[in-house]
Formats: C-alpha cells, structure tokens, sequence
C-alpha cells in the first residue's frame, strides 16, 4: 500500500510537470525549447512512477515488515502547522511578535514544562535574534504589514 | 607547489587562523551530537558568511564539514549513536571498546586515523586538482553534459535504498530547479502566473528547508519513539592513554583507509559512509585477528575512520574543477562561492588559484585543529554534549532556520520556501527518499541543462552528438553501468539475505 501511494503521488508529480512543461512556448528559430529539460525530467520520472506502481501490482502482496504501520505523526503535523502560521504572522506582524509567540508554543512541543523558562523565552529568544541577525548582521528586519511591535517599542 | 605560500599566507592571518579554530570546535560539536550534522549547521550559518570575505565564508564552512565528519566518531563510540552515517561503521568495534572502559583511547585512535586520512585526501587533492582542471578546460558541452548525467545517475543510484526513489529524488530535484526564467530564452517555467516564483527557488532556502528544518520534524518524531535521553556507557575507570605499540598495527589500516577514502572521494555522489564501510571490510579481510573485529578491535576504529575523513578532501576535485559536488557539503560550497560572485569550474584555476590554494591551506590546518582538539579534549567534547538539553536545542534550532532563511536575501518568500522544503524533506526521508540526491541535483540542474541545450545547437545530429563524442560516450556508458552495477549488488544481498531465512 505504501509503495502504491508513492508511486501515485511521483505519477501525479510529473503529471503536473509534464503539464507545466508544455505550457512552455515554442522555441525561436535556431534556438532550444525552453521546456525541454522539464519535459524529459518529466517523462522519466513518470517512467519511475510507472515501474514503481507497475512493480507493487505484479508483486502483489507486500513483504512481511514492509508495510510496518507507522503512528501518525501528529506531532511533525502540529509542528509543521505551527512553522506555517509563523511565517504568515511574521509577514503581517513583524518578527519580534510572532518569534516571542512562537518561542514557548515550540518549547512546549519539545517538552519543556518549566512556566519560568517558558516565560523567559518570550523575552530572550525575540531578542537575541533580533540581536544576532537584524542588529550585528544589518540585515534588515521584515516589515509587518498589519502591526508591527518593533516599530512601536521604536516609537 | 601553490600550497607552500598559500600555507604561508594563512598562517600569518590570526583572524583567519581563529576561524579555523572556530570552525573545528564548532564541526566536533556538532558532527558528536546524534541527530545533527555538519550539512545542517553548514545549512544554517550560510547566511552569516555572506557578511564575510569569500575566503573566511569557505574555509569557515569548509572546516566545518571536515572536523563534523570526525566529531560523527565521539558520538558513535561514547553513545553506540553515530553522529553521522559516515562513522557507522566506527561503532562497530569503537562501542565495545567503549563498554571495555577504552573509550579514550578508541577516540585517540579515532583522532589520529582521521588526521591521517584527511591529510592523505588533501595532499591528493592539491596533487591532482590541477591535473583535472586541465583536462577540464579541453571538455566541450557534450563532455560536460555526458560528466553531468553520469554524476545524477551514480548519485540517484548508488546511495540509498532504493535505486528507483534514489532516481526519481534526482529528477525531482531537477524538476525543482527548473522553476522561474528560462535563464536562455527567459521563458517563464511552472511559475504557475506567480512574480516571486519567476525568481526561481533559492539554493540557501532550501537547503536550510531540507537539512535543517526538516531535521528539526525529524527529531520531534524520534522523541515519539525514544525517551530521547542519550545514556552515557557505564563503563569502569577509562584507560586513556595510548602507546605507540597499540597503534603500530592500525597504521597500515588507516593508510588503506586513507587511499580507499580519497579514491571513493573523487567520484560525485559515493560519499564517506560508502568509503568508511569499504575500508572496515577490506581492514577486517586482510586483518591478522578478525575474530577481534566487531568485539572491539583498534583496527576496526582506524580503518573507517581515516577512510571517511580522506574523503573530504578529493569530493572538492569534481567541485572544483567541474562544478559538479560530489556531496551535501560540496553543494553547499558551490552556493558560497556563486553567492560571492565566483564562477566554479576549470577556469576557476585560472581566474582565482590563489584563493583555491589557500582555501585547501585552510582545510590543512583544520585538520591539524581538530586533530589537537580531539586528541586532549574529545572526551570534554563528549560531557558538553551530554549537557546541551536536546528539548531546548531544536526549537532553538526550528527558530534559528527561519531567521536564516530570510537572512539570505531579505525576502518573506524564502522564508515559504524554506518552511516546504523542510516538511518536504522530512517527508522524504520518512518515505526513503535520498535527499542528497535531490539536493545535488538541484545544485547541478542548471549547469547540465545548459551542455545539453548547448549540445544540441553544436549538433546536427539531435542527441546523436553524445554518442558520436568518445568521452561522452565513455561518461555515459560509466552511468549506465554505475545502474548495472548497483542492482547486481542489490540482487546479490536479496539472495544472500533469502538464503539466511531459508537456512534459519
């Protein structure tokens, strides 16, 4: 089963490859396709897929151990999301305020249950960054669009 | 005979020379600690050395990469956890002498194998760079274009489980870096109508994506499954000391190990776990007590150990003088120095030697750094890293990939990208998919796609130019039998392992 579905999602992958692809407009006289890399990268993998479903079908039942069923992982979910709404809040509220939002929410993920340590990450982990990189670095920080609590504390 | 001034040059820069230091302690540390590597902290600091001149950027990251793969040997002898899947095969004997109460002088023999092993690689590597890059200035792009497939093909292939999701990791990779303007026709490519994907995806984005961020998912997984504590081995009061009767017999091994190493090196995509393993079955084939091999032999330490470390230097050889990296950590490289302007390739030899030599004077005297801080401080090394609270460390880390994500060109869109990339690798290494063939081929994607379109307006014959061109055919018949070669080999275990079954 887990080798079907992997097979189905590089099928489907380079369908949409092959796709793009072909939305590639036609070469210019005396000049290449611009699609032709992405077309033939296409085509084989969807080659590979091909052999991989092609090969899970003709062996039929799977190895004993093969399709080990795994937990879901609920928490590499969670976590992902959490990395999702990050960069989005970053984008409409700055760094400081997201990254001393994201900081505790993380630490708790990773177990950590101490409210003193927790609480001092709101502070130490916006600030060392903002430090490190916007500061030391001149990196310029991102702007949030919505609020944004640098430019506040700045007044 | 470069390298003398080189040498000299860098000797005499104390800043230089504190980098290097740096970047040695920094590489154990990281290489000893299970679950991160020296490709992740690379991955994460890139976007610091764009503040830096392109020769402190390098060899900072570079030395980096070299003490990282021996740091891999504290964690695989002291935890029975490899810090890399370059000292796997450390473990095998560097545990139980550990559990024996040997652990120090494992590490000593550990130490001096490497130091051993990743001299031999880079007085190689400077022998024979040049040599290459010579040869390289004659190549046409049929040649070039031929080398290129036959580095996708032996990195799809020969790493990893599966040589079909090895290959399709490859091409997926390609697919990735065809994104944005055709940089020939100026084309849009599965831009898919978006401004910010006409850019292209950025190499430092997603490299901290995959290696760092995607460790970080990875990690949050593990803890599921383990308590996530590392026990230190109860073992009685450590010998320590080491005599040079008790190396005398490792030193053949790791002189093997060493060539074994710098052999595997040259060739894109093998990498140190492949040479380390190598080296530990043809040690224990030729080894005058193999009885002793696996129950805590000195022997079996040496020969992985100098195999794995002599890699470092040769995998610059195809890098360098091709532009083709033959690991995670030469990709890497390739972006430091396109970031600052540097074209690499054969007339990389003619426009900037001097900061190729020194760069290897560099990686000489890391070597000679983490060999001092190894041989005196390994085990302090150790107690640090049983300190550092993992729990703290990843989400440290988590926060760390998206500052140095943006950081790398100031753009919100990067920090998307990087946050893909990161679920996308964890996905393909919980699925076994080869992430460093999707990352190298990444890397390589536009290089080869330029030959190839090159070719074919030198052609008159289609694709037949690659046929009709002997080194191109040669590079291409070299992929086609890297293929054979490795499904002979996969067979060749399937029958094995059948035959234990049926025998048990």
């Amino acid at each position: 089963m887990r080798a079907y579905s992997e097979g189905l999602v590089l099928a489907v992958v380079a369908l949409v490859g092959l796709w793009g692809a072909w939305q590639v407009p036609a070469a210019s006289t005396g000049d290449t396709w611009a699609g032709i890399v992405p077309f033939s990268a296409s085509l084989a993998l969807l080659g590979l897929a091909s052999f991989m479903l092609g090969s899970t079908a003709f062996a039929g039942a799977s190895k004993p151990g093969e399709d080990e069923k795994q937990p879901f992982p609920g928490d590499v979910i969670g976590l992902f999301v959490i990395a999702l709404l990050y960069q989005q809040s970053i984008r409409w509220f700055g760094y400081v305020l997201p990254t001393a939002l994201a900081a505790p929410v993380v630490l708790f993920l990773f177990g950590i249950r101490s409210r003193v340590g927790l609480a001092v990450s709101v502070i130490l982990c916006p600030l060392i960054f903002h430090i490190l990189f916007f500061e030391l670095l001149g990196v310029f920080p991102p702007y949030g669009e919505v609020f944004d609590l640098l430019d506040w504390i700045k007044g | 005979m470069e390298i003398f001034p080189a040498l000299l040059s860098v000797v005499t820069d104390p800043t230089l020379l504190a980098a290097i230091l740096l970047a040695a302690v920094v590489g154990m540390i990281v290489g000893a600690t299970p679950g991160l590597t020296a490709s992740a902290a690379i991955a994460m600091l890139l976007p610091i050395t764009f503040y830096m001149s392109p020769l402190f950027a390098l060899a900072f990251l570079y030395v980096i990469g070299k003490s990282g793969r021996y740091g891999g040997s504290i964690a695989a002898i002291l935890f029975n956890t490899p810090g890399t899947a370059a000292s796997a095969a450390t473990q095998i004997d560097g545990y139980p002498l550990a559990r024996a109460g040997k652990a120090g002088k494992a590490m000593k023999v550990a130490t001096i194998s490497s130091v051993i092993g990743d001299f031999m690689g880079d007085i190689l590597l400077v022998a024979g760079v040049g040599f290459i890059a010579a040869i390289a200035l004659k190549l046409g792009p049929p040649e070039t274009f031929a080398i290129y497939f036959a580095a996708f093909v032996v990195i799809g292939s020969v790493i990893g489980k599966s040589i079909v999701k090895g290959l399709a990791s490859a091409l997926l990779g390609v697919l990735v870096a065809m994104v944005g303007l055709d940089p020939i026709s100026s084309e849009e490519r599965y831009t898919f109508g978006s401004f910010e994907l006409s850019n292209g995806i950025g190499l430092v984005p997603l490299m901290i994506g995959v290696f760092v961020l995607g460790e970080v998912f990875s990690q949050m997984e593990e803890r599921r499954k383990s308590a996530g504590r590392i026990d230190d081995n109860q073992t009685a009061a450590d010998d320590d000391s080491l005599t040079w009767e008790e190396y005398k017999p490792c030193l053949p091994h790791a002189f093997r190990g060493g060539l074994i190493g710098a052999g595997i090196g040259v060739l894109p995509g093998l990498g140190s776990a492949i040479a380390a393993f190598i080296s530990y079955g043809e040690g224990k084939r030729r080894a005058t007590n193999p009885q002793q091999w696996g129950k805590g032999a000195l022997e079996g330490v040496a020969a992985p150990e100098a195999a794995n470390n002599a890699v470092s230097g040769p995998s610059m050889a195809p890098l360098l003088t091709l532009g083709i990296p033959g690991s995670t950590i030469g990709a890497i490289l390739l972006g430091v120095f396109l970031i600052h302007g540097i074209q690499v390739g054969p007339t990389l030899f003619l426009t900037d030697k001097e900061l190729v030599y020194r760069l290897f004077a560099c990686g000489m005297l890391g070597i000679a750094a983490y060999g001092v801080i190894g041989y005196f401080g390994a085990t302090q090394v150790a107690r640090l890293i049983l300190k550092i609270p993992t729990n703290v460390l990843y989400p440290i880390i988590f926060l760390t990939s998206f500052v140095a994500a943006y950081s790398a060109r100031a753009s919100m869109f990067d920090v998307t990208v990087m946050t893909v990339a990161g679920f996308v690798g964890w996905l393909m290494r919980r699925h076994d998919f080869n992430i460093a063939a999707f990352v190298i081929s990444f890397v390589l994607a536009k290089g080869a796609e330029e030959t190839f379109r090159q070719s074919l307006l030198m052609s008159d014959s289609g694709l037949l130019i690659f046929f009709e061109r002997p080194i191109a055919l040669a590079f291409l018949l070299i992929g086609c039998a890297a293929i054979a070669f490795r499904i002979r080999s996969i067979v060749k275990e399937r029958r094995i392992a059948d035959g234990e079954l049926g025998d048990a």
